[in-house]
């Protein structure tokens, strides 16, 4: 027993060492690194560039928030919760969370941050409403999540959980989407989509093979552009965190919202077989980057996370 | 060299133990005040009367609750969402097993017990945003009142914001030839009060009670004293901390006799992380709940998931249009 927590302990040491890589090249990805006070969404600057058919356009790169996730919004705003430096918000539910300010913030060691991190990613009400006969099927994916993720081994995350893409090209008639991947302990796969929005009509589901990220289309509903989904395999789980599995019947509707240099994504889940109801996340808003001649930096090779996340399930 | 490792960390650990005993034991509690009874329509009367004599000031206040929240492990923060934000309350759900005594009216088990025990596994499922719990438990009847090969009784209640039910199964009413589900309209109260008067409840709703919430200390031990709210507004809850700043015992008092199940006294102990997945989240060990000075649970946790476990509490149709009328 003690042989096996003295093993632990190395093991964990070299896990955060894996970590370390990630981290820097979070910080080299194109856009500049905001050492956050809070979780606030970015606030709209600027107008609204339109494409040519009177539409927004949507094209740029999205990774002015460039956090740890190569610029998408951090995994709190991910969850929901908004954080300031004197209050903090759950945005489904409206409710205030107590918040202490930042100097009077006990200190702790890099366990403790680990285990913290593993609440905060969770501590949102917004959450789908799956069928009584799988809830223990969702808690037992999420809390074993070190063994079950299907993203482990560098697969796909698939949509949406995939989030935001980090860049949009819009042309009359395509969307293309791009999602760097991420090496070191944090490992996705380089992946991008290619979405027509020339009227086109889905495929019939059952003349579709599943896959990660089905067969999407996209139409534009006023200043919004819907990105509709259908045809997956049910491999994937459809958010960041969570054990949110699902059947090859889920149908995902992607909303983009364009205001000045922030992006809007919010997604509506549907899945009949496994859901009591439809879920939609809380809205989750990036940022354009500010450097316009700022590219997307070639990803680290995706490296499998097995040896590292089977030491503990308490960072995942 | 391993060997001698484990024999000094278990001998460090039996010490810790000692300690921690030792402080639970000269801890002077003295939560039994006669001076805790609040009396209807004089709520700030009857809190100034809890809290004794120092009543401190709201920087005081807030210290002590930040305290508090930090020895329980809920006031967290992490460099996942960046370097810099502040602490926050991090617990929403939680899950709780453990295993223990019930008592119910009836014929008692022994001399000097209120009713009939209960041989009990309990089970709860809780979150606080929004409010909710669910209580599963198992009871098998002890003594006089066990019947030989008497089946154990199974209850599934739960509570979620003004609406109370009780399943059959898990879910039950949520999906049609799932189960049957009925509305519990006048338990909402009681159950809601058990979700309050837990540790982390009692440190949220302090929180909540903003300027309404006082400190004091009373035979060396801090005491937070304050109402709740909403349909819990007239009752007051009074807190004691032990020496490490955890919730040692709750007390809850109304003067509205229509509630008087909500006179209530619990007292935890043996605090430690009780996660399979360890958390930093102090739960306590031991859990006695008692009523009129009566024994109701006398509870030992076996394991407390904080993890913010994906715990859901939808409200079935017919509890809502039972809630309506």
């Amino acid at each position: 027993m003690t042989r096996y927590f003295q093993s632990e302990k190395l093991i964990v040491a070299f896990a955060l060492l894996c970590l370390l890589p990630a981290a820097v090249f979070a910080q080299n990805n194109g856009g500049p690194r905001m050492d956050h006070e809070n979780t606030l969404p970015p606030t709209p600057v600027g107008p609204t560039p339109m494409a040519p058919d009177g539409h927004p356009d949507l094209t740029g790169l999205w990774n002015g928030l460039a956090d740890n996730l190569l610029g998408v919004p951090n995994q709190m705003h991910n969850v929901g919760i908004e954080v300031g430096t004197d209050s903090t918000r759950d945005i489904y539910s409206g409710v205030q969370i107590a918040t202490w300010p930042l100097q009077n913030r006990k200190r702790q060691n890099n366990e403790q941050n680990e285990r913290a991190a593993t609440l905060l990613r969770r501590m949102g009400s917004n959450r789908p409403i799956y069928k009584p006969q799988y809830w223990q099927r969702v808690k037992d994916f999420d809390a074993n999540s070190n063994e079950e993720d299907p993203s482990n081994n560098c697969m796909p995350a698939g949509v949406p959980r995939m989030g935001v893409p980090s860049y949009i090209a819009q042309t009359p008639t395509y969307l293309i989407f791009v999602y760097p991947g991420q090496g070191g302990l944090i490992a996705t796969a380089t992946s991008y989509r290619m979405i027509p929005t020339d009227g086109r009509k889905h495929t019939n589901l059952e003349d579709l093979d599943g896959t990660w990220n089905g067969e999407s289309i996209g139409h534009w509903e006023g200043d919004t552009m819907v990105v509709d989904s259908i045809g997956f395999n049910s491999t994937s789980w459809f958010d960041q965190l969570g054990g949110y599995f699902h059947s090859e019947n889920m149908h995902v509707i992607e909303r983009f919202h364009r205001d000045g240099n922030t992006l809007s994504w919010t997604v509506t889940v549907e899945d009949p077989d496994v859901l009591l109801e439809p879920w939609t996340t809380t809205p989750r808003v990036v940022l354009l980057n500010p450097d316009p001649k700022a590219i997307l930096l070639e990803s680290l090779p995706c490296s499998e996370r097995d040896f590292a996340h089977v030491v503990t399930k308490e960072h995942h | 060299m391993l060997i001698r490792a484990a024999s000094i960390t278990a001998i460090a650990k039996r010490a810790a133990w000692a300690a921690l005993c030792a402080a639970f034991i000269l801890q002077p509690v003295g939560a039994q005040s006669t001076n805790f009874k609040a009396s209807a329509g004089s709520k700030s009367t009857a809190a100034e009367a809890a809290v004794g004599a120092t009543t401190t000031s709201s920087g005081d206040v807030a210290k002590t609750l930040q305290t508090a929240a930090e020895a329980l492990g809920l006031a967290r923060w992490s460099g996942v969402g960046g370097q810099r934000l502040p602490e926050v309350d991090v617990i929403n759900t939680m899950e709780i097993w453990g295993s223990g005594t019930t008592y119910s009216p009836g014929p008692s088990s022994k001399p000097g017990e209120p009713g009939t025990a209960f041989k009990t596994e309990y089970h709860a499922a809780l979150g606080y945003n929004p409010p909710a719990m669910r209580v599963e438990a198992t009871r098998t009847a002890l003594g006089p009142a066990a019947q030989p090969g008497a089946a154990p009784q199974h209850t599934i209640e739960v509570v979620r914001e003004k609406y109370a039910w009780n399943e059959s199964e898990l879910g039950a009413g949520l999906v049609p030839g799932k189960g049957t589900v009925t509305p519990a309209v006048a338990a909402v109260n009681a159950r809601l009060l058990q979700l309050w008067t837990l540790p982390y409840g009692v440190i949220k709703a302090a929180i909540a009670a903003g300027g309404k919430t006082k400190v004091s200390t009373e035979n060396g031990a801090t005491v937070l004293t304050f109402p709740l709210s909403g349909l819990l507004s007239d009752v007051m809850v009074k807190a004691t901390l032990d020496a490490q700043n955890e919730v040692a015992k709750v007390e809850t008092q109304t003067d509205n006799p229509a509630h008087a199940d909500l006179n209530t006294e619990t007292e935890y102990s043996d605090y430690a992380d009780h996660g399979e997945i360890l958390t930093d989240v102090k739960s306590p060990g031991r859990i006695v709940l008692k009523q009129g000075g009566h024994p109701v649970l006398d509870l030992k946790i076996k394991t407390l998931d904080a993890n913010n476990p994906y715990l859901i509490f939808p409200v079935p149709a017919n509890v809502k249009t039972a809630a309506a009328q």
